[in-house]
């Protein structure tokens, strides 16, 4: 009986996620075009991938330079925000919802808004030298050495506020009497966040590093959107990778394989902070 | 409380904080701005208010949009969505926190590994599945997708919420000779509907912001979600942006009205897990 | 809150979207039968109104006179895109459109159509299509798809803006190189363009700068597979190619290019913000229709010639520009090679020049029947009718180059306009896939000179 009311949700699940899963392991090991047959070629594919194929390894290069961003910059920002919003009462919630609006925002017109700001003919550069401000009117999506630094920026927009939420969060639900143990102890503001704050919010900060980590390496929508993996490859991720091999070039058994690698990764991730955590961390 | 030192203290907080506010509303605004402005008018005055309100390009972008159709099949994904998450989750999550199945422990560590498997690892071969079972392409294989990726995060959620009710209740009622289907309706899903709300908030949300799972199973225009169709529109009349502007806002109006007027209830759920994968 | 909740959702809200959602749709594949008893097939087209009277002239004209056949058109925003989803997923629409025999080629070496060469025979194809244009749909000796849209590629300029300045159209490469400088030191965008929406536009530059530059007889040795692509000849093509874009000749700098839309690059060259572009015979319907059109405000008008080759003389690339074929899981595809022979037709044809500004197909077609054409188009297609007539012809990529050569060639020319690769490289990437499609048989059937 009680497993009765379990088995809908579970069946559906093992349906959808778990069982083909498994089948793209096996997928990853053949040469298949999506339809008929497929062949056994071993780990071919994986050859090619690590061996062969640079657009791959450029793609794997981006995933990990945005990895880098994501643990860095959302989290210095949402950490800094987090302690000045804590302080202030007056206007609290009110700007609390300013911040937390652009994360529910879809993902389209997120990047639809981005494009048009970013645009060097139409854009805010444009605006700006109307108002005396020149040279910032470029083509930021345009420029191999600009493309992935401004589609993340624009994913950062929609993202740090909800992170900044979260630490928020976290930083109230911390005893008041410890901070008032380092206003005697002649804490500064420096080391009140240090010795109390950052200790306090630790296990927010940790499993949000871990989220982060695993999650930059699926990014998929915003890259899409803005710029298809261009100019020249030079934002091309291991998601919109994939999706070209399997979806437009009848290559399933190869994407899989990408598809493969990407879960590779992040599984390792995962079992990165699970072992820091087995360790002692407390995270 | 508030001493004059104190506030004046936190002027460079204020300066910071509303800068920031700037750079989060700003670009909405933008986008507000010239969903109102005339072709030519945005092209000389991109960033600015409108000169002319031109409220034909709601029409307009209505029209070619089909918005009509394509904000239809999103509110029907969400609420079919919503509503099978919250039923099929919630049976699980009511027979985990209630009725002490033998091995549950072992089933929230496989919820949990298993829910973290990544998208791109099963999509080929999910695709090639819904191919076959000819569920591509449809409403009904969207939908089953949908709360399958969602029921892990439901089952939690609402299983721990559950664990933190008292049983006094649904004792009461079996006294009462109730038997476990009537506790369940009578009782328990009244007093569920808090978690209920947050739930459906959260899964309801990330199905209206969807975009990669309809990009690749749906091929039908009609069928489109408004993210997907929206993203064809702006792809077609990518030169237009008064009329791409304002498909976004009808796209987010709902969204934001909804999140202002459940602001509490949201920003719970989302901090309680709603970290989507 | 509970009951608050349940005023919240009426009943009737949840019944109209229950209803909705079990509603059925029209279904993407050949249907069952009709109302009026008659086979369904689906027929693409875009959302323009070129692409209304398409539907209007072809299809509904067939929906007329056929008893037993009924084809649906089905407007899709991005059809092209929509193709390759649609067919790895078995489904899509029973006649499959292709941007051209180079996609056609990809498509049918994945077994996704339906070969034709029986219904040649059936609907006599061999005698209304010129034999090198109905060669092309041929993939490793069999017949897999019907050319479309004859075309090819000009250069297109501002007259008015050219006036102004006392400019001439170039004729020979080296002046085309002159102007542009002189264009961009006046302050105007040498050339309109962007490929930010759909990459493969950039194979138009190789088409033209390889052709005009290192001669289509070398084209013609190297498709042979007689002459490697890493030939000095080529490597010169794709070096002014590429000494022209980091000039900024194109929207003023390789990035601008790259964040331009077709759309945007169009505008940029009917308002004479850009004097030039290099674009085919499928821009007439927006050349007329959009861009250049009586009311238009920006008060300009255009011309063409033909683009500049290194000796100056006058010669044309040609090719198809999209091509048509059956899906290989369409139920009827001999309903489907009816409606085919009727769109295919000389009288439907000329009806869809002269009314829809839609480019022939490359079948017989009497001169008398393009009468109301654009009198300076009816003088781009008669030229080009006899150069190509006289043998005088250059290859476009997406007509003669197999698949993967040509997804080399659009997708890798960036990494040259961005400094990634020099254009030997390029051109030793683009031999590379080139041998390797040669080695498999998978090179297109090219017409002897």
């Amino acid at each position: 009986m009680p497993w009765l009311f379990i088995a809908p949700i579970t069946l559906l699940h093992l349906v959808v996620v778990v069982g083909p899963s498994v089948a793209g392991m096996y997928y990853s090991l053949t040469e298949w075009s999506g339809i008929g047959k497929a062949e056994f070629v071993g780990l071919d594919n994986f050859r090619e991938l690590f061996f062969e194929d640079r657009n791959f390894l450029l793609a794997l290069r981006h995933n990990l330079m945005w990895l880098a961003f994501f643990l860095t910059v959302p989290f210095a920002m949402a950490l800094a925000v987090a302690t000045l919003l804590a302080q202030v009462r007056i206007g609290s919630m009110a700007i609390r919802t300013a911040f937390f609006i652009p994360y529910v925002l879809p993902s389209v017109v997120v990047a639809s808004i981005w494009r048009m700001l970013l645009d060097p003919r139409l854009g805010f550069g444009v605006a700006l030298e109307n108002w005396g401000i020149k040279g910032l009117a470029y083509p930021y999506l345009g420029d191999k050495n600009t493309a992935l630094a401004a589609i993340a920026f624009v994913d950062n927009w929609h993202w740090w506020g909800f992170l900044m939420i979260l630490f928020l969060t976290a930083m109230q639900s911390i005893p008041s009497d410890l901070y008032d143990a380092a206003k005697i102890d002649g804490a500064n503001r420096w080391q009140e966040f240090l010795h109390v704050t950052l200790p306090g919010i630790r296990p927010t900060v940790f499993f949000m590093l871990m989220m982060t980590a695993i999650w930059s390496f699926l990014v998929f929508d915003y890259v899409w959107i803005l710029t298809h993996g261009g100019p020249a490859g030079s934002s091309e991720m291991l998601a919109t990778y994939l999706y070209k091999q399997a979806f437009q070039r009848f290559e399933a058994g190869y994407g899989a394989a990408i598809g493969i690698t990407m879960s590779a990764i992040a599984g390792v991730m995962a079992t990165i902070f699970v072992l820091l955590r087995r360790r002692g961390w407390d995270v | 409380m508030f001493k004059k030192k104190g506030r004046s203290r936190l002027i460079p907080n204020y300066i910071i904080l509303i800068l920031l506010v700037c750079l989060a509303l700003g670009p909405i605004l933008v986008l507000f701005f010239n969903s109102l402005k005339s072709f030519t008018d945005l092209g000389t005055n991109p960033i600015g208010l409108p000169r002319v309100i031109l409220i034909e390009n709601y029409v307009n972008a209505w029209v070619q949009g089909e918005f009509a159709t394509t904000l239809t099949n999103s509110l029907i994904y969400v609420v079919f969505t919503v509503a099978g998450v919250l039923v099929l989750g919630g049976m699980a999550a009511y027979s985990l926190a209630r009725l002490d199945p033998p091995g549950d422990n072992f089933y929230l560590v496989y919820m949990l590994t298993l829910s973290t498997l990544p998208f791109w690892l099963y999509v080929i071969p999910l695709f090639i599945m819904w191919r076959n079972l000819g569920l591509l392409d449809t409403r009904a294989g969207l939908i089953i997708m949908y709360i399958a990726f969602n029921s892990p995060f439901a089952i939690f959620l609402l299983r721990s919420f559950l664990m933190s009710l008292s049983r006094d209740f649904e004792d009461a009622a079996r006294v009462d000779g109730a038997n476990e289907w009537q506790v369940m309706t009578r009782v328990v899903i009244p007093i569920m509907w808090p978690a209920f709300l947050t739930v459906g908030l959260v899964v309801g949300l990330g199905v209206w912001s969807e975009f990669q799972a309809a990009l690749i199973f749906l091929q039908r225009d009609e069928l489109m979600p408004v993210t997907t169709s929206y993203y064809n529109f702006t792809q077609r009349f990518g030169r237009d942006w008064s009329l791409t502007s304002a498909g976004a806002v009808m796209m987010i109006a709902p969204v934001l009205a909804l999140f202002l007027a459940l602001q509490r209830q949201f920003v719970t759920g989302l901090t309680q897990g709603g970290i989507k994968l | 809150m509970y009951t608050g909740l349940k005023r919240l959702v009426p009943l009737p809200l949840i019944l109209g979207l229950l209803m909705a959602a079990c509603a059925p749709v029209a279904g993407p594949q050949s249907g069952e039968d009709g109302a009026a008893g008659k086979v369904q097939i689906t027929f693409w087209q875009g959302t323009s109104v070129t692409a209304d009277c398409i539907i209007d002239v072809a299809v509904n004209s067939f929906n007329e006179q056929s008893d037993t056949i009924e084809v649906i058109a089905e407007k899709k925003a991005n059809m092209m895109d929509a193709v390759r989803p649609a067919l790895a997923a078995g489904a899509g629409p029973d006649i499959v459109p292709t941007h051209g025999p180079s996609f056609v080629a990809e498509f049918a070496l994945a077994d996704q159509l339906m070969p034709l060469d029986d219904l040649a025979d059936q609907f006599g194809w061999e005698e209304l299509f010129v034999p090198w244009a109905l060669n092309l749909g041929r993939v490793q000796g069999t017949l897999y798809s019907l050319p479309q849209e004859l075309e090819t590629m000009v250069l297109f300029y501002n007259k008015t803006v050219f006036e102004e300045h006392g400019w001439e159209p170039p004729t020979t490469m080296d002046e085309l190189e002159v102007l542009s400088a002189q264009i961009q030191e006046a302050g105007i965008i040498p050339f309109a363009g962007g490929a930010a929406d759909a990459i493969d536009n950039n194979e138009f530059f190789f088409t033209e700068f390889v052709n005009k530059i290192a001669g289509p007889e070398k084209v013609y040795q190297a498709l042979k597979g007689e002459l490697s692509w890493t030939d000095p000849d080529f490597v010169t093509a794709i070096e002014t190619l590429n000494r022209m874009f980091q000039a900024g000749h194109w929207m003023g700098s390789p990035e601008n290019f790259l964040v331009t839309d077709f759309s945007i690059a169009r505008a940029a060259f009917a308002t004479g913000e850009a004097a030039m572009t290099m674009e085919g015979t499928w821009i007439y319907d927006s050349l007329v229709g959009e861009m250049f059109t009586e009311d238009s405000e920006h008060g300009n008008d255009w011309d063409w010639v033909p683009m500049p080759s290194l000796s100056g003389e006058a010669m044309f690339n040609i090719g198809t520009g999209s091509t048509q074929s059956i899906n290989r899981n369409s139920e009827h595809p001999e309903a489907a090679a009816e409606f085919l022979t009727h769109y295919n037709s000389p009288e439907i044809q000329a009806r869809l020049l002269v009314e829809c500004q839609s480019a022939t197909a490359p079948i017989h077609l009497d001169p008398s029947q393009l009468e109301g054409v654009e009198p300076r188009m009816a003088r781009l297609l008669s030229d080009f009718a006899k150069a190509s007539a006289e043998g005088n012809y250059g290859y476009t990529t997406w007509s003669f180059f197999p698949p993967k050569t040509n997804q080399v060639i659009y997708e890798e020319i960036e990494k040259v306009w961005v400094g990634d690769m020099t254009p030997e490289e390029y051109m030793a990437e683009v031999d590379a896939a080139f041998q390797e499609e040669l080695a498999a048989g998978e090179t297109l059937v090219i017409p002897d000179r």
